[in-house]
């Protein structure tokens, strides 16, 4: 048995030497089909966090028409608060116009055009809302009511743009798993027409190993874990470069203002860890497959 | 040791190898298949280790009938049967003990077995001062005796030939001949494929001769005609 194992590891090396362009054509596909696999892991994740957080904070906005009366704005406060089952009336905020027109200045800051049509005067106050319910109908019952009253120029839902942000997540994530997948299935062929190679440059051994009654999993095993140790180096250099990928985007992502969002986009590292550990499974799996079957391809002769 | 009944072998559509053949060789006996080529000598050698399947008939060896042997186990009945080719089959990047250690290393025999079979075979061969010799520094007639030794080196029941001294000169043959014989005589059967006059006449054994695929004559120490 212990020859058995060192003739496999023996085998194994020298045919991985033999091949060293191939097999390095062969790691470097899967090394970046299983980044990509993994990038798909990470920005999913990113887009989930951002939701949870957009989800907790403020849900909508009542804006006042900038002529609109004390009496109209005192009506609608007292409107908004006389459903505390509905919306959270602790959070409830009113920004007037100065307040209005610093948070315009602030979300404008890269629209000077748009900012420049705002003035403190002309722009409408707000009342930030943050409904109670997690049901989405009744939310939006609610701010057509609210849409009524006198005074209210519009109102906004977040779950608006949620919905924007969740579509382009969901179709984010489609187009890199796609991706991944086929680039998956293009390391299985490189990897597959590696071992074809590294098979038929020993045709010779392998004929005489079959006549003097070596059987067919003697013969494949070494071949197999070729296989498997490329599709593993992939997934080590993958790792390695989704390690440096996530350190890059989250420095990138740190220097952005805390509270504005954009920094729950950054990715814990457990969850970076476990994503590593399953594209190092993935290489695995996908390594010994594809070599699985070219060698029983090539032993049916 | 050896019986075909009715055995025959199709290739592609209609190329007829072997067609109805049928013999029994016992244990210990040294035969000769003769005819020119494409008679189909090479074809019941190889219908012998099953590197091919009749379209009919049954091939039994060491009483198996080995047809319905499945897949799994042919490496198994391989380990039975020695094979030795005109161009002998060794490998090039391995020594003269490599190549031999090879066959007793693939069917997982252990180091110490390994080291005390190869000498004993190397030293029945006449190759014991050659071990570490590539088989591109030997001349023909040595390298058909390495891969005799890697044949013989697991003791099989049956030892298959195919043309063994179709590569070599008159003398060298002899002596390849002669190794065949002494290897006979530890109790193997010998089955040798063989269009070579001189070998055959010169042993008289028995002789089953082919012509087209067909069985035209089996005799007991027998000549080529």
């Amino acid at each position: 048995m212990f020859s058995r194992i060192g003739y496999a590891i023996r085998e194994t090396w020298a045919s991985f030497r033999r091949n060293l362009t191939l097999t390095a054509a062969a790691i470097l596909t899967s090394a970046v089909s299983l980044l990509l696999v993994g990038t798909t892991f990470l920005i999913q994740r990113a887009f989930e966090n951002l939701l949870v957080q957009w989800r907790g904070d403020v849900e909508m906005i009542v804006f006042v028409r900038s002529d609109a009366s004390a009496e109209q704005i005192t009506l609608i406060d007292s409107v908004l608060r006389a459903s505390p089952t509905i919306i959270d009336v602790s959070k409830l905020k009113y920004l007037n116009k100065t307040e209005s027109y610093e948070e315009a200045k602030r979300i404008f800051v890269g629209d000077p055009v748009t900012l420049s049509l705002l003035t403190p005067e002309s722009i409408p106050t707000q009342f930030k809302v943050v409904p109670l319910s997690d049901d989405p109908t009744l939310v939006r019952s609610l701010s057509d009511q609210y849409r009524t009253l006198p005074g209210v120029e519009a109102v906004a839902l977040a779950e608006d743009e949620f919905q924007v942000i969740s579509t382009l997540s969901n179709f984010i994530r489609v187009v890199t798993l796609v991706m991944s997948l086929v680039l998956l299935v293009v390391a299985v062929g490189l990897i597959w027409n590696t071992i074809r190679t590294a098979m038929f440059a020993r045709r010779r051994e392998i004929e005489v190993m079959k006549l003097v009654g070596a059987t067919n999993w003697f013969i494949r095993v070494p071949f197999m874990l070729e296989g498997l140790l490329q599709g593993l180096l992939g997934g080590v250099v993958s790792c390695g470069g989704l390690w440096a990928l996530n350190s890059a985007w989250s420095s990138g992502v740190a220097s952005f203002k805390p509270g504005t969002g954009i920094s729950s986009l950054i990715v814990p590292s457990s969850y970076l860890t476990s994503v590593m550990l399953i594209l190092l499974g993935i290489g695995a799996v996908v390594g010994a497959v594809g070599s699985a079957i070219a060698a029983t391809r090539f032993l049916d002769v | 040791m050896i019986r075909l009944d009715n055995v025959t072998k199709i290739y592609g559509k209609d190329t007829v190898a072997v067609r109805e053949a049928s013999f029994d060789i016992p244990k210990g006996e040294f035969v000769f298949m003769v005819g020119p080529s494409g008679s189909g000598k090479s074809t019941l050698l190889r219908l012998m280790n099953r590197q091919e399947q009749p379209e009919h008939g049954d091939v039994w060896v060491a009483g198996r009938n080995i047809n319905e042997m499945p897949a799994s186990r042919v490496p198994y009945l391989r380990r039975t049967l020695g094979n030795v080719f005109q161009d002998y089959k060794l490998l090039l990047n391995k020594t003269v003990f490599e190549n031999v250690a090879f066959a007793l290393e693939v069917i997982g025999k252990p180091r110490h077995v390994i080291e005390r079979q190869v000498p004993l075979v190397l030293d029945l061969v006449g190759l014991a001062g050659k071990r570490e010799r590539f088989p591109e520094q030997l001349s023909g007639g040595e390298q058909q005796r390495v891969s005799i030794a890697r044949a013989f080196v697991n003791r099989p029941l049956i030892l298959l030939a195919d043309e063994p001294t179709g590569n070599l000169d008159p003398t060298t043959s002899e002596g390849i001949m002669g190794l065949l014989n002494e290897i006979n005589e530890t109790g193997t059967t010998v089955v040798m494929a063989t269009h070579d006059h001189r070998v055959v006449n010169a042993m008289r054994r028995r002789v089953i001769q082919l012509d087209n695929g067909v069985i035209v004559r089996d005799q007991e120490r027998g000549v080529y005609e």
